[in-house]
């Protein structure tokens, strides 16, 4: 460990350290990418790429030390993930069960002529790794269960199901894990922080049960998706960081049309 | 009995979004949204006078009624 600090510390211009040199220790210490740059945080050297993060060492650090869960990697969940990866959250676990489709090109991130009819969890975790190559990405192809929940510290709903974001929510209130919730259709959407003590996803779909039938597909503009999607990055980052939000005790109604935002007592 | 009733989202969609009303006495929050056209297995929260009621929760003179839809897309 001490010659690995010396080799950070030696490489480390200005407080930062490129990728190039993180590599370099990499290999020539035989350690992973993450762990290199998980150990220059702790010798308050920042990597370079989360230099316009503007957050401190330690601050950073507790954005590659956090396990985050994408419930859902189409719209909201494809586009949070490419965030999350930017922003340098550690260890995502992408899981969803379904491949590209032509339908799903207007608004899904990772989306593209030539990811059609592969798996969306292993789609996103090759574009996320030229991304971000020290983020731990675990592309689960199948629905999620409640293993998928207790193995992170934090999820994020990409859901397009009620139903299914009941039993989701049940999930996260068993094992106290906060559910950032988004939701979109058409040129709206609707976005909060759903816990054991406010109960948010049984507030907004309360004529729904867990085994309700699945409704047909909705229509989703990208921007609205985009600009759902941003905001529960930015909760997600928030709930690492320990920063007070509104959205933990509202949730917020966005309507692209009006250029509206409501919050609502949750 | 006069009431106000506020729609959101797609609610408005060749509604309104704030108008006043007029309901006979014993009216409850799933007759608005019957008079509406509005499909109840569309609707989400409603809101009398900004705290959560139901469908079934009966609505009184000078109420300000509140009803979001279900947005459920991903």
């Amino acid at each position: 460990m001490n010659r690995l600090g010396d080799f950070l510390r030696q490489r480390a211009a200005s407080g930062t350290i490129a990728l190039a040199d993180a590599r370099e220790a990499a290999a020539t210490f035989r350690r992973p990418l993450p762990e290199i740059e998980e150990q220059a945080l702790h010798l308050n050297i920042m990597p370079l790429r989360y230099l316009r993060n503007g957050l401190r060492c330690q601050e950073q650090l507790s954005l590659v030390q956090a396990r985050v869960g994408i419930i859902g990697c189409g719209g909201l969940g494809g586009t949070v993930a490419a965030l999350l990866a930017r922003l340098g959250i550690g260890r995502l676990r992408l899981v969803d069960p379904d491949c590209f489709e032509e339908h799903n090109l207007n608004r899904q991130r990772f989306a593209t002529i030539d990811s059609l009819g592969r798996p969306k969890t292993e789609s996103a975790r090759r574009a996320i790794s030229s991304i971000n190559p020290a983020v731990v990405v675990e592309a689960v192809v199948r629905p999620f269960t409640e293993a998928d929940i207790e193995a992170v510290d934090i999820v994020v709903d990409g859901l397009d199901d009620a139903g299914k974001r009941l039993e989701l929510a049940a999930h996260c209130t068993n094992l106290d894990r906060p559910l950032v919730h988004g939701a979109v259709r058409d040129w709206h959407g609707q976005t909060g922080v759903a816990t054991a003590r406010n109960r948010l996803i049984a507030t907004l779909y309360p004529n729904v049960r867990e085994d309700s039938a699945s409704k047909p597909p909705v229509n989703v503009l990208a921007p609205t998706v985009t600009v759902i999607a941003a905001i529960q990055a930015a909760e997600t980052c928030k709930l690492i960081l320990g920063v007070d939000s509104p959205l933990g005790r509202n949730w917020m109604l966005c309507d692209l049309l009006e250029d509206v935002f409501e919050h609502i007592p949750a | 009995m006069q009431v106000t009733v506020k729609l959101f989202a797609f609610f408005r969609d060749g509604r309104f979004k704030e108008e006043g009303r007029e309901y006979p006495a014993g009216t409850v929050v799933g007759d608005v949204v019957d008079e509406l056209g509005i499909g109840r297995d569309e609707v989400g929260v409603v809101m009398i006078n900004s705290l959560q009621r139901s469908l079934e929760s009966p609505i009184g003179d000078g109420d300000v009624v509140a009803i979001f839809p279900v947005i459920g897309g991903g």
